[in-house]
């Protein structure tokens, strides 16, 4: 007969291979980062000191750091749009109609297709002689001849959006699977009781999907947030953080491995953002958590 | 017979055994070349090879690491302690990894043969701060013009431009007649090399000073230009590749880039190669052309071997090797006798623009310096500002005047925090 003690130690043993790899891939990067956050630690013979928060006042003050951060923020605006979307879409293709399985390929391709791939399509996309701007001469929504041509990713007004656009045509095959997975654990009877009674869809999108989906949406959000306030891989390939489109990640990045080589501060505005990423979490457990 | 056959597989067994001993002693090192693979594969092997024939106790590993790639992984190699023994930066990032301690100092170990070296690439090679030189010099490329022949045919533009205002005007005809862009000016990588290429300082006794008058003209030259369509709409965001394959659909009718670059027309647009011509870069108040850049060997800090890294720095950097790398580039050598050899003015009367270019380009190469500013406290920061504000004040959203104001106001802020 097993003990209790013993299922524990074999619950840790199935564990271990997951925790030892999170140990050395996650944990020690996270606690040796947030340590380098309050030294300055010198690259070239790998010495740190105690600088009494002299990083964390520096990023207080900068003005690079500050629009970083504001970019970082304003990049927000994609979860509530793709996590809508995501959800639309995955109720759509959670119909039981010819082709499906084909839309729902299709919908995922970009989440499996290298961003450094992509990036170029795009970069011609929003090129100002590009696909998109052709396409809206096209429509007549934009003026016909070189006034009409505009450099996307190079105008900083619309730059980090556009890069957002890429960020969602990228990611919402992604939520759609999660959402997918969500809404196929819904009961069909529900739905058809609620067509009985005489709902329409908006309505029975609105009390039965959207609150049976909770937890995925949670789930979906937080995913979302964090990747949004780490955008990153997007900036770097689509405009190098020209054009106004520099995020916090971007800075850490920057500050690292660009011309100062400071891994300290580089450090400190990571700290910041995981802050941030964290007080993000929280709110949203407060939102859609289960309340006990 | 028997005892023959014994005997000499016995010394054969020796003989391997002890050569295999002897290679296991050599001394193994790694060299990172930037962003050559695979189009120089074939020469870098074989100078490889050359160099391991002719050591008895080193032993060089080549790499070629993507030039997006290099910093990071450079970097990440540094703080992980698995230091490449030789590495090729160009002069910009030397100053970098120089100014933040990451690279070893070899003037002393390169002063008996440093003379090989043209002057104006050991002054390249010699840090700012602290007047050490921190690379042996490598290949070098200078900015020629390519320019479309049948475009400028059609705009009924007789002769290559003779100084910058002229190509900016040569430009805007093109453009106005045949509806081409003109010209496609290098500004992705910043422009502060804009303003030392005509002559005008960007920091003088610790401050910045890059608002005069004439500072401000030239930026205004540049929003002219881009306001009339003679510069693309995508300028800042154009890169080497990019640049060459506008060049190569015709949606630009000149450009400014080293001989190698139109290796690349060659192969992927040759009919536009046929009607390629070629002219010197115009020189400005700055004594130079545009686009002259030095790559050179450098010793990171950490290095396990540093005097056999330099062994293989000073061995690539020889004139034969210089000449062979040269040669199959269609870049320069960095040593006086190697640039004096034959084959870079071979093509002066040549029909083919490369071997052109090549000619052209020999004549300016021994007044190219590489145009940058290295030392500043915050590099990062401060070239971003000055890059916004440029940007802004061709993209027409800001005077130039406000624009390089503020700039300098931010820099200045910079250099006085340094000072505190």
């Amino acid at each position: 007969m097993k003990t209790s003690s013993s299922y524990t130690a074999i619950a840790y043993l199935f564990l271990a291979p997951a925790l030892i790899l999170m140990g050395i891939f996650t944990f020690w990067p996270v606690g040796f980062n947030t340590y380098l956050a309050f030294q300055d630690y010198s690259l070239a013979d790998g010495t740190s000191t105690w600088n009494n928060f002299a990083h964390f006042k520096y990023i207080a003050g900068e003005e690079l750091f500050h629009n970083a951060l504001k970019n970082s923020v304003l990049y927000l605006l994609i979860v509530p749009v793709i996590q809508l979307s995501a959800l639309i879409v995955a109720k759509l293709v959670n119909n039981k109609l010819p082709a499906m399985t084909f839309f729902r390929a299709v919908y995922y391709i970009p989440v499996i297709t290298a961003i450094s791939i992509a990036a170029v399509v795009w970069s011609n996309v929003y090129k100002y002689d590009g696909l998109l701007s052709w396409f809206l001469q096209a429509l007549h929504i934009l003026p016909q001849g070189q006034d009409g041509q505009i450099d996307w990713l190079g105008n900083p007004h619309i730059a980090l959006y556009m890069v957002m656009l890429f960020t969602f045509w990228k990611g919402i095959g992604y939520y759609m699977v999660l959402y997918l997975a969500g809404l196929q654990a819904i009961p069909a009877e529900v739905e058809e009781a609620a067509i009985l009674d005489g709902a329409n869809v908006f309505q029975r999108f609105w009390k039965i999907t959207v609150p049976m989906v909770k937890p995925t949406i949670l789930l979906c959000t937080l995913l979302c947030t964090i990747a949004a306030m780490k955008a990153f891989q997007e900036v770097v390939v689509l405009t190098k953080g020209q054009s106004d489109t520099y995020t916090a990640l971007f800075y850490v990045y920057d500050q690292g491995f660009g011309s100062n080589h400071n891994f300290g501060r580089a450090a400190a505005a990571g700290v910041v953002v995981t802050f941030f990423c964290m007080i993000l979490a929280i709110i949203q457990f407060r939102f859609f958590g289960d309340k006990k | 017979m028997k005892l023959k056959r014994t005997l000499g597989l016995a010394a054969a067994l020796f003989a391997a055994t002890t050569m295999s001993a002897m290679a296991a002693e050599k001394v193994k090192i790694e060299f990172w070349s930037n962003s050559l693979s695979p189009k120089f594969d074939g020469i870098m092997k074989d100078l490889t090879a050359k160099f391991n024939g002719s050591q008895n106790e080193v032993e060089a590993k080549w790499v070629d690491v993507d030039w997006d790639a290099f910093q990071p992984r450079l970097v990440a190699a540094i703080a992980g302690g698995t230091v490449p023994d030789l590495v090729n930066l160009p002069k910009p990032w030397m100053d970098q990894y120089a100014q933040s301690k990451l690279l070893l100092p070899i003037t002393k170990q390169i002063a008996g043969f440093k003379n090989n070296y043209t002057v104006g690439a050991l002054k390249d090679v010699t840090y700012e701060g602290d007047k050490q030189i921190y690379g042996l010099p490598w290949y070098q490329v200078t900015g020629v013009l390519f320019y479309n022949k049948d475009l400028f045919a059609k705009s009924g533009v007789k002769e290559a431009p003779k100084n910058f205002t002229d190509l900016l005007k040569v430009a805007k005809q093109i453009k106005d007649k045949t509806g081409v862009t003109g010209f496609a000016p290098k500004l992705n990588d910043g422009f502060a090399g804009w303003f030392l290429y005509d002559g005008l300082p960007v920091v003088k006794d610790g401050k910045a000073v890059f608002n005069s008058p004439a500072h401000v003209k030239l930026v205004e030259q540049f929003a002219d230009a881009y306001k009339s369509g003679v510069i693309p709409k995508d300028v800042f965001k154009l890169q080497f590749e990019q640049t060459i394959a506008a060049y190569g659909a015709q949606k630009v009718a000149i450009f400014g880039e080293g001989p190698h670059a139109l290796k690349r027309t060659k192969t992927d647009s040759p009919k536009v190669y046929e009607q390629t011509g070629v002219a010197a870069f115009p020189q400005a108040g700055g004594k130079t052309p545009f686009g002259g850049y030095l790559f050179l060997w450098s010793v990171p800090k950490g290095a396990k071997h540093p005097d056999a890294a330099i062994k293989l720095g000073q061995f690539l950097t020889s004139d034969e090797a210089q000449l062979a790398f040269a040669k199959a580039s269609a870049t320069f050598p960095s040593t006086n006798k190697a640039l004096a050899d034959s084959f870079f003015q071979a093509g002066a009367k040549s029909n083919d623009p490369v071997e052109k270019a090549l000619a052209t380009a020999a004549d300016s190469i021994k007044v190219t310096t590489t145009l940058t500013v290295s030392g500043l406290p915050d590099e990062s920061a401060m070239n971003k500002k000055l890059d916004e504000s440029i940007e802004a004040a061709v993209t027409g959203r800001k005077p130039a005047k406000q624009a390089l104001d503020e700039a300098v106001a931010f820099w200045n802020e910079k250099f006085s925090a340094a000072k505190k």
